[in-house]
């Protein structure tokens, strides 16, 4: 990865109707890398975007493009592309003047214009569609239309902004090597918006987790998995079981009634910390032999592992397992050092429960607001 | 989805249909007996024969329509655009301004105009007082007809496109400035092809009633200004046995005309995506 820095963004601070949707955010994003801004809806993560695009400006702060600030350099004139979140393609025309709208505007020639397109269409697999109009294409194909528009241009920078919200699981998937195939053939930087951690784990050089108009963290997808920084991102990213602890010393932490060797250090002695410990982490053993012990309370089968919730001294904790367990036995627990993660406490600690309430269903709605939210109601 | 009405709700449209075949249909096999028969009632082409004497008639009219209606377009598309982009306290302090006038009659309107352009009218009366002898003749020139079209029929031309430019999604004008399209280009690539339907919409509505006006010609033409609208008029007035038969086939070569434009626009917005003709 080439370390120039392509953009900086320094103390951005953007607020709508009075209320603050980026809080003096710093980001510097890399020449030739694929960056995803990664959040819940309401993260500032799409605003971020436009800033870069141009289509808002920020109240506070600079934005820099090459070392040049460009607060005041109109959209029209910034060399970033931009695949829109529902396409916005033009109505009006067809797909090869769809994509052809932008190099026309930079006065090609003709027969380049023809070429590049031509060779677009043939990378994003819509040959033959020349002459379709938007509307009569499948959702898919209009993806495919709306990145072969930006790309044809060559853009230094290439904005995505959920561009594959709108489809379906088989087709995001498809179209996530895709884009992933195209950004390495073309080396442009790609930054990327998504609420989808997989999809952001799955392609991202780097990955910038954001909540509440705050970077919470930045760092390769392994970092962001291995070593959340707070709550908030461990409870974002996969699976976590988040349980109060405190640091007796170094690499001693002690939760769930019991210490644990571990491999975290630099903590004040004593010092309140969140713990994190993932469902695929805990290795389920016999009573007598376990770390833990605790009583099945449910047990899914997710095909090729178990997913089991199990109740240790009143915490619900996930489990996934490959050897299935009965519900209401007793099984103990065993956990390596290495897969205790320490964590400061944070504004988001205690903000994230059990799974003691945990369903499918609502999975995909948790967010940490409306958490918070339920909890100033219960208090 | 398509539900069989019930008797009660197919009965609805019963006072509607029964209107529309005692003032619309009715009226209108009337017109095409008249066109074509003679004043003893017998079948004849002779009033289709005597059109060729209106032809000057006529080609003054669609001229005058065409002006009138090309006017409000160029007048019309950038006062909308200025509307549909401002502010919505702004936005509705233009749509009261806009619309204040249709809330006079068409008839006073166009006496105010008589009033302002007169030879002892408003404008000359400031002429006079600046020095100048004689007045200025403005009623009785085509220019005071065609103004008066303007000035009556504006409003029809600035609703439709100000509708389409509004409900335009802001996500193109997004999208065409982020491929590198000033905001100038912006209105000329994007936005005007977009608002084709409303275009249209504004266009036939202007058109229509200027080429079959007869009351703004008679005022502001001071006589001297025949349009169609006019001769039709005079014809049916006349109720000479024979001139109501030529005043028919008149009215049906009329009816043919605005038939023939409104085709025409159909056909434009159909080459659009979801263009509708209101």
């Amino acid at each position: 990865m080439n370390q120039d820095v392509l953009i900086k963004l320094s103390g951005i601070t953007k607020a709508f109707d009075g209320e603050t949707v980026l809080d003096n955010m710093d980001l510097e994003i890399h020449d030739k890398e694929f960056v995803t801004l990664l959040g819940p809806s309401g993260c500032g993560k799409t605003t971020t975007l436009r800033i870069i695009g141009g289509f808002e400006t920020p109240d506070a702060g600079d934005v820099f493009f090459d070392g040049e600030r460009i607060n005041d350099v109109p959209a029209y004139k910034r060399q970033v592309n931009t695949v829109f979140q529902r396409y916005a393609l033009f109505p009006h025309l067809n797909v090869y003047d769809n994509v052809a709208f932008g190099l026309r505007l930079s006065h090609v020639p003709k027969a380049e214009i023809e070429t590049r397109v031509k060779e677009m269409l043939e990378m994003t697999g819509l040959r033959g569609f020349e002459a379709r109009k938007p509307s009569t294409l499948s959702g898919g194909q209009q993806q495919r239309v709306a990145i072969a528009r930006a790309l044809v241009n060559q853009p230094r920078v290439l904005l995505l902004d959920e561009p594959l919200g709108a489809l379906d699981l088989k087709l995001r998937k498809d179209m996530q090597n895709e884009l992933k195939r195209i950004q390495h053939a073309t080396g442009i930087t790609f930054i990327y918006v998504t609420h989808d951690q997989e999809e952001a784990l799955s392609m991202s050089d780097t990955v910038v987790v954001m909540s509440r108009g705050k970077i919470q963290q930045i760092g390769t997808p392994t970092d962001i998995y291995n070593e959340p920084v707070n709550a908030f991102v461990a409870d974002f990213i996969g699976e976590s079981n988040i349980l109060d602890g405190i640091m007796i010393a170094d690499k001693q932490a002690k939760f769930a009634g019991q210490t644990f060797v571990c491999v975290d250090g630099g903590f004040e002695p004593n010092e309140p910390v969140d713990i994190v410990i993932r469902p695929e982490d805990v290795d389920v053993v016999p009573v007598e032999k376990g770390m833990l012990a605790g009583k099945v309370s449910s047990v899914t089968f997710k095909g090729d592992y178990y997913e089991i919730i199990v109740d240790i001294r009143g915490f619900k904790w996930m489990i996934e397992t490959s050897d299935y367990v009965a519900p209401e036995t007793t099984i103990g627990l065993s956990i390596d050092p290495d897969a205790i993660h320490v964590m400061k406490k944070s504004e988001y600690s205690g903000m994230f429960g059990d799974y003691s309430t945990f369903s499918e269903e609502m999975d995909h709605l948790s967010d940490p607001d409306a958490g918070q939210g339920a909890e100033e109601a219960a208090e | 989805m398509k539900k069989k009405l019930s008797l009660l709700e197919r009965m609805a449209a019963v006072p509607h249909i029964v209107w529309i075949a005692l003032f619309i249909v009715g009226p209108m096999l009337f017109v095409l007996y008249f066109a074509f028969t003679d004043k003893n009632n017998q079948f004849s082409f002779s009033n289709i024969g005597q059109l060729g004497n209106y032809s000057h008639i006529f080609l003054l009219s669609v001229l005058f329509a065409l002006i009138a209606t090309a006017v409000c377009l160029l007048i019309g598309y950038p006062l909308a655009y200025f509307m549909a982009r401002s502010k919505p306290s702004t936005q509705r302090i233009l749509m009261i301004l806009l619309m204040l006038p249709m809330w006079v009659s068409l008839l006073i309107r166009t006496y105010s105009l008589l009033v302002l352009l007169d030879n002892g009218g408003l404008i000359n009366s400031l002429l006079k007082a600046m020095g100048r002898k004689e007045p200025l003749k403005i009623i009785g020139t085509g220019f005071a007809v065609v103004l008066g079209m303007i000035y009556d029929f504006l409003p029809y031309m600035v609703l439709p496109i100000y509708t389409s430019i509004s409900k335009l999604d802001n996500r193109y004008l997004e999208a065409a400035a982020d491929l590198g399209c000033t905001p100038v280009g912006t209105i000329f690539r994007v936005v005007l092809p977009l608002t084709v339907p409303g275009i249209l919409s504004g266009v036939t509505m202007v058109f229509v009633p200027s080429i079959s006006t007869f009351y703004i010609s008679q005022k502001l033409g001071g006589g001297k200004m025949e349009l169609i609208g006019d001769t039709i008029e005079r014809q049916f007035k006349q109720a000479t046995a024979n001139a109501y038969h030529v005043g028919a086939a008149l009215s049906l070569v009329m009816m043919i005309l605005i038939l023939i434009s409104t085709l025409i626009m159909n056909k434009i917005s159909d080459g659009d995506e979801g263009g509708v003709l209101v």
